[in-house]
């Protein structure tokens, strides 16, 4: 798992080779750590997982900007707090 | 590159479809009847792509809702559940012998628990292990390994003495012969054993999917409504209301209450989409399969593999091949349970964990590791309840509920090929700890429940067996300890990374 600050206010989140609930688990905390506005791209390769970050952001009021897939089997979600 | 990635996948998944209509005109052509195997294979098939699609995981189901409170999976088997209940008192009726109940007890509870703590551990229920594989997640494969021999292990070890002490002279009875009493005819204080046919498709309807599935169903999904979904709806749905009313006092009543409800099940169409197909396909496969035993004259696939036709009775090796045509020329005794003489694993709906506990023993006794007694008595891997009496050690390819496992990983492989998902990934050290200990507590819970996340709870709450709510209840007391203590090496994991925010 690596974290990084991409931009000011803008992180990543590679949550690659993990399975559930870990991919899921660590989006929620690692956006509870940020400030609202800020931005989170997460890259993971875990499908139930994608579906899990969608349903938790939309419960929680997070904004998913973009979904994309970088590379086969992996998807890249851009979540706004 | 992408693109040349992406035509790869679709020939993979086209070379899928070829290998399974291959093996099952192989099956074909040595015997006519062999289709009733092929039948669990593409059924497996069938249910791999909407499991993958759907992302249905049992585990999810609890895991999800207590940790990142999200109901999407506890919705969708829910709906799934109540679907399959509908369409198996109209399926029952036709083939009343395909219908059994489980027995009732703490032993359901002691061994959802155990699996609830375990899918949690894991990753993924029983079933979800198997899709997941087929999305080409090695972990899940370690779990699938690691349940099916705990669970062969367990079987000739302590299953005997706990299912004689325990569990075996527990009563078993579905919701209808609770609410309804034996039929008419039959005097109180008699062990009649209640069949399917004794009460009318209405009474079935009404207490089997009425009470058991759809009322107790609902009620739990307005329970997690109340719980998880409702404060956030209606906070949003307020503040959007005040939004467009400028400002003017907002008031929520029973209509928003019902919007947020729809709004629960709603949320995932993906998920609801495949938990009803799900349950469609379940109940077709209980019927298919009960019209093509019915075909061929056989009670239990065991019955084909000794040349013994259902009309022949019960429990005595016949002789000679049967008059029915499409069985095969030669037989197989070694693949029947050899202390009952003619059954083999054989459930005839949705089942996951036993045909793999089979395979594990099978592939014990494959390698030499199986003491065989001088005087031809079973060994110890046949000397017991489990495979010695009730599910046989045949060879992979007669086992009819295994065909149904390979035929579910391929079509999650062919659906994850299809969707660009399908993805390689091997365990880390942390991962495949996590995979082993929650792949063995799956499998000892299984077992001491009698049945998985499939068999212990998704089929017996459909059909109206009440053991199936025992299971799950303890399943989600697994799952909710399994979920504290994740959570706790979680932030204990994030307390050590330095995630440099600049608050």
């Amino acid at each position: 798992m690596k974290f990084n600050k991409k931009d000011d206010g803008s992180y990543e989140l590679d949550v690659t080779g993990y399975v559930c609930p870990h991919p899921q688990l660590y989006t929620l905390k690692s956006l509870e750590k940020m400030k609202d506005g800020m931005i989170l791209e997460v890259l993971v390769d875990n499908p139930s997982s994608v579906e899990s970050i969608n349903q938790a952001c939309n419960g929680k009021g997070y904004t998913i900007l973009e979904t994309n897939s970088p590379k086969a089997g992996v998807t890249a979600i851009t979540i706004q707090k | 590159m992408a693109e040349a990635k992406s035509d790869r996948f679709k020939i993979y998944s086209i070379a899928i479809v070829v290998f399974l209509a291959i093996i099952s005109i192989l099956y074909y052509i040595s015997a006519p009847v062999y289709l009733y195997i092929v039948a669990y294979m593409w059924f497996g098939f069938i249910f791999g792509i909407l499991q993958q699609y759907g992302r249905f995981c049992f585990a999810s189901a609890w895991r999800d809702l207590i940790m990142v409170k999200v109901p999407r999976m506890f919705v969708g088997i829910m709906v799934g559940m109540m679907t399959f209940s509908i369409i198996a008192v109209f399926i029952f009726t036709y083939y009343p012998e395909r219908y059994h109940t489980s027995q009732l007890g703490l032993h359901g509870l002691i061994g959802g628990l155990l699996f609830g703590l375990g899918m949690v551990f894991a990753g993924g229920c029983a079933t979800g292990s198997l899709y997941k594989t087929g999305e080409g997640n090695m972990i899940s494969l370690v779990v699938l390994l690691a349940l099916s021999f705990s669970q062969a292990i367990f079987a000739v070890t302590v299953f005997d003495s706990i299912f004689e002490r325990f569990i075996q002279s527990l009563p078993s009875f579905s919701m209808v012969e609770l609410l309804f009493g034996k039929p008419a005819g039959v005097p109180e204080g008699t062990t009649y054993h209640v069949q399917y046919g004794d009460y009318s498709f209405w009474q079935h309807m009404f207490a089997d999917a009425g009470i058991n599935a759809i009322l107790i169903g609902v009620i739990l999904l307005i329970g997690v409504y109340i719980i998880v979904v409702r404060k956030g709806f209606l906070k949003r749905r307020a503040a959007t209301m005040a939004a467009s009313a400028d400002g003017g006092e907002v008031k929520m009543g029973f209509k928003d209450e019902l919007a947020g409800f729809w709004h629960m099940i709603s949320s995932s169409k993906r998920t609801s989409i495949a938990a009803i197909l799900i349950g469609i396909a379940a109940a077709t496969m209980v019927f298919s399969l009960g019209w093509m035993a019915k075909h061929y004259d056989f009670n239990n696939f065991g019955n084909v593999l000794v040349a013994k036709p259902a009309s022949a009775g019960s429990n005595t090796v016949s002789s000679t091949l049967p008059a029915s045509q499409g069985w095969p020329d030669k037989t197989y005794p070694s693949d029947v349970a050899v202390r009952s003489s003619s059954t083999v694993f054989d459930p005839g709906y949705w089942y996951i964990t036993t045909q793999e506990a089979m395979a594990a023993a099978w592939s014990i006794k494959a390698v030499g590791l199986d003491s065989q007694p001088a005087d031809g008595s079973p060994g110890y891997l046949e000397n017991n309840h489990y495979f010695g009496d009730y599910n046989g050690l045949p060879v992979p390819w007669h086992s009819p509920a295994l065909l149904l496992s390979f035929g579910l990983i391929l079509g999650a492989s062919f659906r994850a090929l299809r969707a660009r998902e399908f993805k390689w990934k091997f365990p880390t050290k942390e991962l495949f700890i996590y995979a082993v200990i929650g792949g063995t507590l799956m499998g000892i819970g299984a077992r001491i429940a009698l049945g998985c996340n499939i068999g212990a709870f998704y089929a017996p709450a459909a059909f109206g067996d009440p053991s199936g709510w025992v299971f799950f209840i303890g399943m989600g007391i697994g799952a909710y300890l399994a979920a504290k203590f994740v959570n706790f090496t979680a932030n204990r994991k994030m307390a050590d990374m330095d995630f440099d925010i600049e608050l």
